[in-house]
């Protein structure tokens, strides 16, 4: 037996250990870790609010006026820059007005813009008009139109620059003269997207529902189907709720539809709708409504994608890439009294936004 | 027969352990060797990577050896054709084999031990929504220790078995005292936190016979493993003297499962120059738990004597979690190797190697409201290898130098979502792991031992 054996084996033995302890040593210098990069989404939340750091005013309004009242926002990007447009209360009437953003956040003439006020686009003169409610714009054949609703019924108006704006003389889409049609009420609060082939599709509330009607050039209109495309849900059947859990957020109403269309990485045509959802209460949240394909009803979220609990209603859709803002009104505090502002959140909510920008030079 | 009595007790001591993720070497490979060889060793590994392939064939070493290695595996796993950032696995690879004799008969006892760079072990309770890369996001991240021990009660026949150490956590954390919502500073709170970290022990035991010089067949078992992770909180305390508040907090969670496994293997010595291997490895992936964290809490703010304040809207006790079961299946993985000793015939050796492996996932299509995102995996491994012999007079023994790369092709398929309503939407998932890494050992060995390679499966 050779007797150099043992003598290396004392030797090797704790040059190993030393080794090992050192290796070990290294092994609690671990970063973080990553593994939730650029995951897939659909781009419609959840969203969460914007934060003070993330804004120029008081977080999450990024447009508001305590006079203005400006509610029901519609967006529409514009190279870069977030066109908004909103209803407001100008001299005792509603008027639809523009605003503009660099950021998506920071828009011109809100109230912490001192001395700037945005571009009114729309008053209502004529009868029907009254009740100036809904905007909803979208980019068709090289023109911005502009859809809105009034008492009895949806008007358009057309603009190149997306600042001057020609109406239609009177409403292009008005309640169904159809005997025991499920429409209670005159349509309102459209929402319209442009389907691949040039044809236009309109989603509008009516009663407690929302329907669809579509359009070759924006002024015909017919309605797709004889029922709602999304009602309100059913009440859970007894004993299905676990404990604490609510009843659908949306069991009572749903209104307010905002439109956008993508094609799924894996193909397929998506038809994506925010909604404004109501309880028995009144209670309002922000849901999601959609399906694969260009007709068909919408299939709902069973849970909101905002929710906050200040009668946050009429959501308008931003979609960036990578992520979305949805701009809600909602109710804004002040000391004692409370008035409705437009509000911002954002998705993917574990993204942080960097510092907002300048105020823009015009609206 | 006391040798055969002698074995079975072994044997039994190493299957009485608790029950006890994944481990790096399930994907990755235990040993440059045996991981250019696919992992198809069961009936043909040796030395410390035994204690992980087979602990039977820790017996097979006649002398003290030492390996130790390092590895690095990079993902470039994608959804939508953007990288995820899942993180490297890499660290060290090292082992001991301590051979003897115990009433005549051969034993060895052997330790083998991954020891990640960055963590000992992570635990992560996601969302079940949010996607992941289930099986390579975050079961790898961990530390695989295993001791273990074996015999060779008649030359044909190795028998071994041991234990693999974790640890599992339990805490709890209490908070009382008053908080002044009007001058936070003046809150008088007391902590409280006790945490347990739980020794989990899991067993792996395995067999080895030659059918003769040049074939040997192998079986292992590998027991199930999960790391629990329990955590309470319950805060109690006044509230600027206006009402008091209650909230309790119970998540529990089951991280980084690995499944009992049962190998099958053989080797085939086709040449002297030649050896061919085969594993075929059952996974028992249908008892998963999906390391979703359930949770339950309770939420108690009675209204002050004069009610809320009307800007004030108490907050109300979340629902738990309604989790929805991940479907997963038992698996074949089937794998092959091969050995050619291409140069050198007597001190210094050289070695080609190359493997295959099949593992079709196990996680059924994601079309509902979880998104444990998996694919089929192909992965493909070469390797080199030397053998250097009595380099030194004073260093009797044999220098082993190994390295391997491997490949892991994971095609990319599409999700498609039943529920056009669901957040995450229709995804293409797919990618590659890339797995480099070197491993030196030296084995003192005896020079009337049997033990070098070279020849059959002995």
């Amino acid at each position: 037996m050779n007797m150099q054996e043992p003598r290396l084996r004392r030797a090797a033995l704790p040059s190993v250990i030393a080794v090992l302890s050192v290796l070990a040593a290294c092994a609690t210098t671990g970063a973080e870790g990553e593994g939730d990069r650029n995951l897939p989404t659909a781009g419609v939340g959840p969203f969460r609010e914007l934060e003070a750091e993330e804004m120029k005013g008081l977080a999450p309004f990024v447009f508001e006026d305590p006079k203005a009242l400006y509610r029901e926002p519609a967006v529409l990007r514009d190279g870069g820059s977030t066109l908004l447009y909103a209803v407001a209360r100008v001299d005792g009437k509603d008027v639809i007005v523009r605003t503009r953003a660099l950021d998506d956040r920071t828009f011109f003439g809100t109230s912490g813009h001192f001395g700037q006020k945005p571009h009114i686009v729309l008053e209502p003169d004529k009868l029907w008009e009254q009740a100036l409610s809904g905007p909803s714009v979208v980019r068709f054949r090289g023109d911005i139109l502009l859809f809105y609703s009034g008492a009895e019924g949806i008007g358009l108006a057309r603009s190149a620059d997306g600042v001057s704006f020609r109406k239609e003389p009177g409403p292009i889409f008005s309640r169904d003269p159809v005997p025991g049609s499920w429409e209670p009420a005159a349509p309102r609060a459209p929402s319209v997207y442009v389907l691949p082939d040039g044809r236009l599709r309109m989603f509008y509330a009516a009663g407690p529902a929302v329907g669809e009607a579509e359009s070759d050039d924006g002024i015909e209109w017919r309605r797709l189907r004889t029922g709602p495309v999304l009602a309100p849900a059913e009440p859970p059947s007894a004993g299905s709720l676990l404990p604490n859990e609510r009843p659908p957020f949306d069991g009572a109403s749903v209104g307010d539809p905002c439109v956008v269309t993508r094609t799924t990485p894996a193909g397929r045509f998506h038809v994506r709708v925010l909604y404004t959802g109501a309880d028995a209460t009144g209670a309002t949240a922000i849901g999601l409504a959609a399906r694969y394909g260009e007709t068909g009803p919408l299939v709902r979220q069973p849970a909101p994608v905002y929710s906050v609990g200040q009668n946050e209603a009429a959501p308008a859709l931003l979609e960036l890439g990578d992520s979305s803002y949805v701009y809600v009104h909602q109710d804004r505090r002040d000391g004692n009294d409370t008035f409705v502002a437009i509000a911002a959140a954002f998705a993917p909510a574990n993204m942080k936004l960097p510092p907002p920008g300048d105020f823009p030079d015009s609206p | 027969m006391r040798r055969l009595a002698l074995s079975l007790i072994l044997l039994a001591g190493a299957c009485v352990a608790s029950p006890a993720s994944a481990n790096p070497p399930d994907t990755f490979g235990f040993g440059s060797r045996e991981t250019a060889m696919g992992g198809a060793v069961a009936a043909e590994t040796r030395g410390f990577a035994a204690s992980y392939y087979n602990p039977a064939a820790l017996a097979r070493s006649r002398g003290l050896e030492v390996g130790i290695g390092y590895f690095r595996a990079d993902h470039s796993l994608e959804m939508n054709g953007r990288d995820n950032g899942v993180d490297p696995v890499k660290g060290m690879n090292a082992g001991v084999v301590v051979p003897g004799t115990l009433l005549g008969i051969p034993f060895a006892f052997g330790i083998a031990l991954h020891l990640p760079d960055d963590r000992i072990s992570r635990v992560r309770a996601l969302r079940q929504e949010q996607p992941r890369w289930e099986l390579y996001d975050n079961r790898n991240q961990r530390l695989f220790l295993a001791a273990n021990l074996a015999i060779e009660p008649v030359p044909w026949l190795w028998i071994g078995g041991g234990l693999s150490f974790m640890s599992s956590t339990r805490g709890r954390l209490d908070i009382s005292g008053g908080a002044n919502v009007f001058r936070p500073d003046d809150s008088r709170l007391r902590h409280e936190v006790d945490a347990d970290l739980t020794a989990v022990r899991y067993p792996q035991g395995g067999v080895r016979v030659a059918l003769g010089p040049r074939v040997a067949l192998a079986a292992v078992y590998r027991g199930e493993f999960q790391l629990g992770l329990d955590l309470s909180a319950h805060l109690f305390g006044d509230i600027s003297g206006l009402t008091t508040a209650l909230y309790a907090l119970q998540t529990r969670s089951i991280n980084n499962f690995l499944p009992q496994q049962v190998v099958l293997g053989a080797s085939w010595a086709v040449t002297d120059r030649l050896k061919t291997t085969f594993d075929a490895t059952w996974i028992d992936w249908s008892a998963y738990v999906a390391p979703v964290a359930r949770l339950d809490a309770v939420l108690d703010i009675p209204p002050p004597p004069s009610g809320w304040p009307s800007t004030v809207t108490p907050p109300t006790t979340p629902a738990p979690t309604r989790i929805a079961p991940l479907r997963m299946y038992d698996r074949v993985v089937p794998r092959v190797g091969v050995e050619w000793h291409a140069l050198g015939e007597r001190k210094n050796k050289g070695f080609l190697r190359a493997g295959y492996e099949l593992a079709k996932s196990p996680i059924a299509a994601q079309n509902g409201a979880t998104n444990y995102v998996d694919r089929d995996r192909h992965t493909i491994s070469l390797g080199i290898g030397g053998r250097f012999e009595d380099l030194l007079p004073e260093l009797p023994g044999a220098l082993l130098l190994d390295g391997h790369v491997q490949l892991s092709e994971l095609p990319t398929e599409a999700t498609l979502k039943a529920s056009p309503a669901d957040l995450v939407g229709d995804y293409t998932a797919g990618g590659r792991i890339l797995n480099v890494g070197i491993t030196a050992g030296f084995a003192f060995e005896k020079k009337d031992a049997p033990s070098a390679p070279a020849r059959g499966t002995r």
